[in-house]
Formats: structure tokens, sequence, C-alpha cells
């Protein structure tokens, strides 16, 4: 990481005439966005493959699958892709504001349905957190007893 | 003056979740949610204003066009943490894939009970995971974008408010398990509470919250058609 602290002071010595922190800075400019593009590049590319094959899977999701291989295979680096991925993912949850205005169209729904809304999501929750946790646990445990498997 | 209406909407989102998020790393309340707290600041101002949704469209299409290529960077955290995910890897797939399965289950059989709209229990079903992969699977097969963002948020607030409670009511105390429960019941806002607890709970919950996404994705295919063919 190369440290974007302006107040920093640059020794003389260090400093090329044409002034190099502008440029570097240009340079990680440059680099995110084709970080960005790859990561645009592999949703297109995962769009087209849900549609092409009219699979019921969404694109994202075909997506982060295609980027994990790509990984793994070494095909991609990861520093070929971390700052973009990083820098959207601290912010995800601004994208997702925009998503739940939609939710001025159905006012009128939470007070019709709302108690049999709430016991759903009470339920379904607790299950899953009692489902996950309980057989998660107990694998483990049964890892843990038999440690040359 | 159409330009200025979509910069007006798209400055008011940005305003709204500067201001949440400043609230929520201020207070650090799980009921502070942005997301929420942010789309209620702007519909009522939408409201108040008398603009309709409609016009609030645009705007919205602009925010969003990046949450799909943000939403591949997924793949980047769970790339990191891959010796983790090589190493646990029974407890995970069978976790996962249990609680993915038991949240779509148990939410689609007492909405159809119920008697909810077809549209609303689609969109119910994918409450668990993120909101990306929730809306996305919500939309496939029918359901609103709109209310699976607000079954996923209700999700998250009522996991990261009771659930670590409730798993040690229920004497799960491995750290692995917990963290697995975590970012399988309530995606991104139970891993906020699950790094609360530790650094080995909080990456399990992130593994298994984008895991629980794509799980999710992958068999809502076979439980839609399991709960509404019949119904």
């Amino acid at each position: 990481m190369i440290p974007s602290s302006p107040q920093t002071p640059v020794p003389q010595e260090q400093r090329p005439p044409a002034g190099p922190p502008k440029n570097t800075r240009l340079k990680q400019k440059l680099r995110f966005l084709g970080q960005l593009t790859v990561l645009t590049a592999i949703y297109l590319v995962g769009n087209q493959v849900a549609s092409l094959t009219s699979l019921p899977i969404p694109g994202n999701v075909i997506g982060v699958m295609l980027l994990y291989a790509l990984l793994n295979l070494g095909i991609l680096r990861l520093d070929q892709v971390q700052d973009a991925a990083d820098f959207l993912l601290r912010h995800l949850v601004f994208f997702f504001i925009p998503v739940a205005v939609d939710l001025m169209n159905w006012g009128g729904l939470f007070w019709k349905y709302g108690l049999m809304l709430a016991l759903a999501i009470v339920a379904s929750t607790a299950t899953t957190y009692l489902g996950t946790g309980w057989l998660a646990q107990r694998l483990r445990s049964r890892e843990e007893s038999c440690p040359n498997s | 003056m159409p330009q200025l209406l979509i910069a007006f909407t798209i400055l008011l989102t940005v305003g709204a979740y500067l201001l949440t998020k400043s609230l929520y790393l201020k207070y650090r309340h799980p009921l502070l949610n942005i997301v929420l707290l942010g789309a209620g600041l702007i519909i009522a101002t939408l409201v108040a204003l008398h603009i309709p949704y409609s016009a609030y469209l645009p705007g919205r299409r602009i925010m969003t066009s990046l949450l799909g290529p943000a939403t591949v960077g997924l793949a980047v955290p769970l790339y990191r943490q891959r010796s983790l995910l090589r190493r646990y890897a029974p407890a995970i797939v069978a976790g996962v894939g249990i609680g993915s399965l038991a949240s779509m289950l148990v939410a689609g059989l007492i909405a159809l009970a119920a008697g909810l709209p077809k549209e609303v229990l689609l969109s119910l079903l994918p409450k668990s995971v993120t909101i990306p992969f929730a809306v996305e699977v919500a939309r496939i097969h029918g359901g609103s974008p709109g209310l699976a963002s607000a079954f996923v948020v209700a999700t998250g607030t009522l996991g990261s408010v009771f659930g670590g409670t409730l798993l040690t009511w229920a004497g799960i105390k491995d750290p692995v398990a917990r963290g697995l429960a975590m970012g399988t019941g309530a995606h991104g806002q139970g891993t906020a509470m699950a790094f609360m607890e530790g650094e080995r709970q909080g990456s399990m919950a992130g593994l298994a919250m984008t895991l629980a996404g794509l799980t999710t994705a992958t068999i809502a295919p076979l439980v839609v058609r399991l709960l509404v063919r019949q119904g």
C-alpha cells in the first residue's frame, strides 16, 4: 500500500521535477478503473451465461463462482481485482438503499399481513440459526474426536 | 427538467447513506439499520415533496449499476479465506446447506399456510441471504425486489439482536459453528455481530454469508417448484 496522506512531506531528492505523486496517483486511478472493468466484465459474462443457458440462477451468482474459479486457477491474481473489490464491498450497503426505496409501493401490505410475515420471519430465522449451529457443532466435535480422518 | 430531478434523487440517496452511516458508526446498535433508515428518509422526502416513485427510477438505475460488479467482488474475501474453507469443509457445507434449505422451507410453508399472495411468498423465500442475491432470486421467480430487501433487513436485524443469545441458550458454543449460524441466518448483519464475538466467528460468518447466497440461489428453483406448483 502506498500511503496517500497529502500532508506527508516528500524529501527533495525523491521528487523528480515532473511531480511524480500526481503521476502515481493517476496510475492508481487507472489501475482501479482497470480492476472495475474486470469485475464488470465478469458480471456481464455471468449474466450472459445465465440468459444463454436459461438457468433459473442469477447472473451475479454465476459471476461470483466465475471470479472464484479464475482466482483459484491462477488466471487472475488477487492484485488484479482486490482494490476495486474491497472499495465496492466497503460501500456495498449504499447500493441496497435505492433497492429498498421500492418499499414505497408496498405500504399497505404490512398492515394487512404484518403478523403472519413476522411469524414467518421469526420462525424461519430461529430454525436457520439452530439448524446450522447444531449440525456444524456436531460435525466439528466428531472431527476433533478422531483427528486422523 | 428531468436531469435536475435525477441529480436530486441521487444527492438525496447519498445524503441519506452518509447520515445513517454516521449514526450507525456512532452508536453501533443493530436497530439503527442503514438500509431501512436510509430508505425511510428517502421515501419520507419523496412523499413530502409529492415526487412519485417513477421519478426515482432513473436515478435508481444509475446508482445500482455498480451493484453487480460489487457483488462479484464477494469472491475476493472468499478466496482470501480459502484455507479456512478447506479446513472446515464438512461443517461449512452441511451447516450452510441445512440452514439455507430450512430458512426457505419454514418461511415458505408458513406463508403458504397463512395464504399470503404468491408475490409476497416468493419475496420471502430468500430472506436469509444478502440483498444482491435475495433481490435477484426474488426477481427470477416472480417476487418483488423491494419486498425481498425489506424481509432481508428484518431477518438481519432479528438475527443480530437475538441470534447470539439463541445460540448460547441452545448450547452452541463452538466458535466455528456460531459464526456459520450467524452468517447463514442473518447475512451481513449477522456477520457484523459475529466479528464482535471474535475473529474466527467473523471470518466463518463472512464465508457462510456468501456461500448461503450461492446455495440459496441454486436450490431456490426446486423449493419454488415444491411450494408454488401445488398451491
